[in-house]
């Protein structure tokens, strides 16, 4: 499935992001097997008290590492130029088909918005202009959308990218079989591919979307009115939503806390208690790993990721304590683990649980009641 | 006639590329243009693939006759720039070190 907004590709364009996912599954599935035995053989033991530092400057002393690592984020530097070459050369034909979208829903920008520093100081995934990128046009939206689809090596849903949203959904289904929301937001939306799932859960709700890149949430809107949803998006910073208290019976975020910092978590954890009506639930899907269970080589390709792919906050997510983090903020009902991935949520399915089922398969999710 | 409005270029280089310890910055340039390389050759490969598939189907390939093909003036301007481009593709790494030193 695909919907009006994504930019199309050539024969051609289509050749070169195929490569790029191949070329990615290589690098993953062929190289990089050699590079976690040779970590194990250099991993000073459990006594050691600096054992993932230590491996990681063992193994950059390794030239065949440094290739591994420096062609891994050329892999990622070609999606992007791949994915923007296509999208310049539809630049007419998109802004033409946004203008042409049915009129419901509307964006709110912020003319004086400033991106937290965390954002401002690396472009998230090499995302050259990164998403706060703004030029009074939608196309880094469609940058955004069409790459993250294949960077997530159609794992996530296809082109619609959109199992985390209905995973968002099935947890709701699970946890909350009485919530029966009205006004929902969530935090971090992106070009939407989240919030339309969940819009589409309940038709009956307003929506609204916050995040911080102006062409992005240009691109949002059309793409959710292409796809007849009805969405309110705003221009501004989760760590500060522009909305009065009590205004929603359903926050979430989907992968935003990872790419935040640790203060601006506890921050979005206060925020999202604060927004919420008495009774209201919030969600946060994230990554499903935690740090403390990871082997030796999960936490350097952590540290890779961190380095040669701009994912700063990565090992603070996924070390927090969402339990203690959201009683802190004042929720009660808390439930921590792991909600199956599916593009079906039902009603009665249930599927949450302690154990994760593994990269892709399951998310984690930390959610609690107000 | 009114000029369209300049269309905005897009963003190229992603903020904060840090070096990889160890790495010369050759190095990597060099295999940055090694990926680009072989992604024109998949590319290519693919593209002639469609062709030569599309023609058989077809009833019309006569694989002697590619050898004496000879292009017309439009048509060696479209394959100049194909060229061009390959080579600016192939070849970018070496400018965006150019223009990232000329940013500094
Ligand atoms: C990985 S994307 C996820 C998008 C979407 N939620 C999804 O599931 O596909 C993370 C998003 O969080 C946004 N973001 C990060 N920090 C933010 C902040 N402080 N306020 C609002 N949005 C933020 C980014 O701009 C980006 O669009």
């Amino acid at each position: 499935m695909s919907h009006p907004m994504l930019p199309a590709t050539t024969h051609d364009e289509a050749a070169a992001q195929l490569f790029v996912r191949d070329f990615k599954m290589f690098l993953t599935e062929s190289v990089e097997p050699g590079h976690r035995a040779r970590a194990e053989r250099l991993d000073p033991g459990a006594s050691s008290n600096a054992r993932v530092e230590t491996v990681y400057d063992r193994l950059h002393a390794d030239e065949g590492f440094r290739a591994w690592a420096s062609l891994r984020r050329t892999s990622q530097e070609m999606l992007w130029a791949g994915v923007s070459e296509s999208v310049a050369r539809q630049a007419d034909s998109l802004e033409a088909l946004a203008a042409a979208a049915p009129e419901h829903g509307s964006l709110t920008l912020d003319p004086n918005f400033v991106q937290p520093a965390y954002l401002d100081s690396g472009d998230v995934h090499l995302m050259p202009g990164g998403y706060a990128h703004d030029d009074g046009a939608l196309l880094q939206g469609a940058v955004m959308d069409r790459g993250g689809a294949v960077y997530m090596l159609g794992r996530n849903g296809g082109l619609m990218n959109d199992v985390r949203g209905h995973t968002i959904v099935a947890h709701i289904f699970a946890q909350y079989p009485d919530l029966d929301p009205r006004e929902i937001l969530e935090l971090g939306c992106g070009v939407g591919t989240s919030l339309i799932p969940v819009a589409s859960a309940f038709p009956d709700a307003q929506v609204h979307g916050i995040d911080v890149g102006a062409a992005m949430l240009r691109y949002a809107l059309a793409r959710a009115r292409h796809l007849g949803a009805t969405v309110h998006l705003h221009q501004g910073d989760a760590e500060n939503p522009p909305f009065p208290d009590a205004s929603f019976d359903l926050v979430f975020s989907s992968v935003l806390l990872h790419e935040t910092s640790p203060a601006a978590i506890a921050n979005i954890m206060a925020q999202c208690y604060r927004l919420l009506k008495p009774g209201g639930v919030v969600v946060h899907l994230e990554v499903p790993n935690r740090y403390d269970e990871l082997d030796l080589w999960g936490k350097i390709r952590g540290e890779i990721e961190a380095d040669y792919n701009n994912e700063p906050n990565w090992k603070a997510a996924i070390s927090a304590d969402y339990r203690a983090l959201l009683a802190q903020a004042g929720f009660s009902d808390i439930a921590v683990g792991y909600q199956a991935a599916t593009s079906t949520p039902l009603r009665g399915a249930g599927g949450f649980s302690d154990t994760s089922m593994g990269t892709f398969r399951s998310w984690f999710v930390a959610s609690a009641r107000k | 006639m009114t000029q369209p409005a300049p269309r905005p270029t897009m963003p190229t280089r992603a903020k904060r590329r840090i070096p990889v310890p160890g790495q010369s910055p050759a190095e990597d340039r060099m295999l940055a243009m090694i990926a680009a390389l072989a992604s024109e050759l998949a590319v290519t490969r693919e593209r002639l693939d469609s062709v030569e598939r599309l023609l058989e189907r077809a009833n019309i390939v006569d694989r002697a006759a590619i050898e004496t093909f000879t292009p017309d003036a439009a048509q060696s301007s479209d394959r100049d720039a194909i060229r061009r481009r390959l080579i600016a593709h192939i070849f970018g790494p070496l400018r965006s070190d150019a223009d990232a030193q000329g940013d500094a």
